[in-house]
């Protein structure tokens, strides 16, 4: 019996995270280089737009470039504001945000045909992966999932060595803590910014493409529906590390689907409590874990 | 944070649509003062036109009147109660002859600004609230509801059966409430599972809820989520032997393959009676109900499918006379 709820809700956990986490990564390099990418819900819908388009025109795999690219369009143009003319991030990235999810609703009006309206975008089903996922209980939620959350899988230990064991990441750190100290070093804050943040709009833009592309296999206007906000929170969470990240990632998948599993009980409590549920949870983690100052010094500024 | 927001966000979406639509010149600017006598017809949509359900039949519904009328016609996407205000305002300043707010939660809008601006006639779809000028359609979406229930019921075989809608409004109750009691009628040892999303637009979550009512066994689902429903419509297309149900618009063509059939409102057929009326001057505000006499929601079975079984079809057909005929099962919530 409890095996009936959890395995389902385990593998609603995993998918539910890995779109999440992918923007929260991006986020999270973005951040320490010491730049706070609010733009990150608009370069989320430009990717579920982008990946739409491209998976009709070649497939998913030319969807998931066409995602890619979405994203990275939003964040040159962030990048060029923040880091080139030197606006304030809190400000250029809302209104990169609602630039993305403006242009993409306009796009899908007076192109309905590029980005499916109404027809099926072809998606990359899950592949188990033999042996692991005959595991009890948690086989199928680790090892019966889409490409995109094996590519997790990889990404976070490398990008956790990255940051940790390599110059380039030392230098983006430095960069965060302080700009003054990494020029002085004969580093460019400038292009280490201007990179962290065409990676975040990579990232950003391969959660939509993980949203359109391995879960909903449509595109609609405002589907993006908060994530970019929600992944902002998954990096303070997991204290600016990318296993913290990724595992934070996890316990908002994880409280996603227990919400789900929660409404399909038939409990005859009230729906909104259910619905509330994710962001209590953060606001208890967050006040659990206050007092370990983590953030990068010149984050934002 | 988050739903302040989202709020803004909204809002923002809409001035960039307007403007770039407004650039284009596709049709979108906003509410001009303008002495030209066409009859001029505005419609606020609470979600995107492009959700292939309730916004979608209301933008077509409007295309209709331009087309069968000879209207000048506009749309605006809106979210909060201050832009329904906000909207209702403008239009009814710049003279428009009939406005109409898409959906149950613009009534108190209407009622506030309907008496400012005589002339104009303003319209909700759902509704209780009346006055000189404001008028409600009410659509009796009960009835093919509880048809549907009817074949829920007949098609089950694990007898656990699912609704999901976007959020919980009265019209979307009272129509789950309905596919109970019809699916109850054929067994009454079915069990009807109950979820809702939370927003209308969040297909992802959509996906994952239906994912969660299949793995409690549910395999036949009554979604009214609009552009969140298509992702209920993606989990039912990877789950064998899971049903699922189109509602507001004809959607059968959405999951051909998995559709048992869709309970429909045909808005464009009622906005064109409403809209003819108001033109020609003998229209008396009033609920306007649309119920299965009219025509305007009707169960539409999926063509694409083996037809169901005889005695499903005749019992489906008794009932939908007897809804016709106004002695059909009595439905709580019907108005």
């Amino acid at each position: 019996m409890i095996e009936l709820l959890l395995v389902p809700f385990l593998e609603a956990a995993v998918r539910t995270a890995t779109p999440l986490a992918f923007a929260a990564l991006g986020e999270l390099v973005a951040e320490r280089a010491g730049v706070i990418n609010l733009g990150l819900e608009g370069t989320i819908i430009a990717g579920c737009l982008g990946g739409a388009a491209g998976a009709l025109l070649g497939g998913p795999a030319l969807g998931f470039a066409g995602a890619a690219l979405a994203g990275m369009l939003i964040a040159s143009v962030f990048a060029l504001f923040v880091v080139r003319i030197g606006t304030d991030q809190i400000i250029t990235g809302t209104a990169l945000t609602l630039l993305g999810l403006g242009i993409t609703g306009t796009v899908f009006h007076v192109a309905p045909a590029v980005v499916g309206a109404g027809q099926v975008i072809p998606t990359t089903g899950p592949i188990a992966i033999p042996g692991l996922s005959a595991v009890p209980i948690l086989g199928t939620a680790l090892f019966r999932q889409p490409l995109a959350t094996y590519a997790l899988y990889l990404l976070v230990p490398a990008l956790a060595w990255w940051m940790g064991r390599t110059h380039a990441g030392l230098a983006l750190r430095a960069v965060g803590e302080s700009p003054e100290a990494a020029a002085a070093a004969g580093l460019s804050p400038r292009r280490i910014r201007t990179v962290a943040i065409l990676f975040s709009g990579l990232m950003g833009g391969l959660c939509g493409g993980t949203l359109v592309l391995a879960q909903v296999g449509a595109f609609n206007e405002g589907m993006s529906a908060g994530r970019g906000f929600i992944a902002i929170a998954i990096v303070v969470l997991g204290r600016w590390t990318p296993l913290g990240t990724a595992g934070a990632a996890l316990v908002f998948g994880g409280a996603f689907a227990l919400q789900y599993l929660f409404q399909s009980l038939g409990s005859s409590l009230p729906y909104q409590l259910f619905l509330a549920l994710p962001y209590v949870l953060t606001l208890v983690l967050l006040a659990a874990l206050r007092g370990r100052a983590a953030a990068p010094a010149r984050l934002g500024r | 944070m988050h739903v302040n927001l989202r709020l803004n966000i909204s809002k923002a979406v809409i001035f960039i649509h307007t403007t770039i639509f407004g650039i284009l010149g596709c049709g979108a600017e906003g509410p001009k003062v303008q002495d030209s006598q066409r009859f001029r017809v505005a419609l606020l949509t609470p979600g995107p036109i492009s959700d292939q359900s309730w916004n979608a039949s209301a933008y077509a519904g409007l295309g209709i009147i331009r087309d069968s009328l000879g209207a000048d016609v506009r749309h605006v996407q809106t979210r909060t109660p201050a832009e329904f205000e906000e909207n209702f305002r403008q239009y009814g300043a710049a003279g428009f002859d009939l406005v109409i707010g898409h959906g149950f939660e613009f009534q108190e809008a209407a009622q506030r600004v309907g008496p400012e601006f005589p002339r104009t006639t303003f319209v909700t779809t759902g509704g209780t609230g009346t006055g000189p000028n404001i008028a409600a359609l009410s659509f009796v979406f009960e009835e093919p509801s509880y048809l549907a229930g009817i074949v829920a019921a007949s098609v089950t075989r694990s007898k656990v059966l699912a609704v999901i809608g976007g959020t919980e409004l009265p019209p979307v109750r009272a129509s789950f409430d309905a596919f109970a009691a019809g699916a109850k009628s054929v067994n009454p040892q079915v069990t009807v599972l109950t979820a809702f999303i939370g927003n209308w637009e969040d297909a992802g979550a959509g996906k994952e809820q239906a994912l969660a009512l299949i793995a409690r066994r549910a395999d036949v689902i009554y979604q009214n989520a609009d552009a969140a429903g298509l992702g209920v419509f993606q989990a039912v297309r990877e789950s064998p032997g899971v049903w699922v149900f189109g509602s507001n618009a004809d959607q059968n063509h959405i999951a051909p393959a998995v559709t048992l059939g869709s309970v429909v409102i045909d808005v464009p057929l009622a906005f064109r009676l409403l809209a003819e009326e108001v033109k020609t001057g003998r229209f008396v505000p009033r609920v306007v109900h649309f119920d299965t006499k009219s025509n305007v929601v009707r169960w539409v079975p999926n063509p694409a499918i083996p037809p169901l079984p005889p005695a499903v079809r005749a019992r489906v057909d008794s009932v939908r006379l007897a809804f016709a005929e106004g002695r059909g099962p009595e439905l709580a919530g019907r108005q």
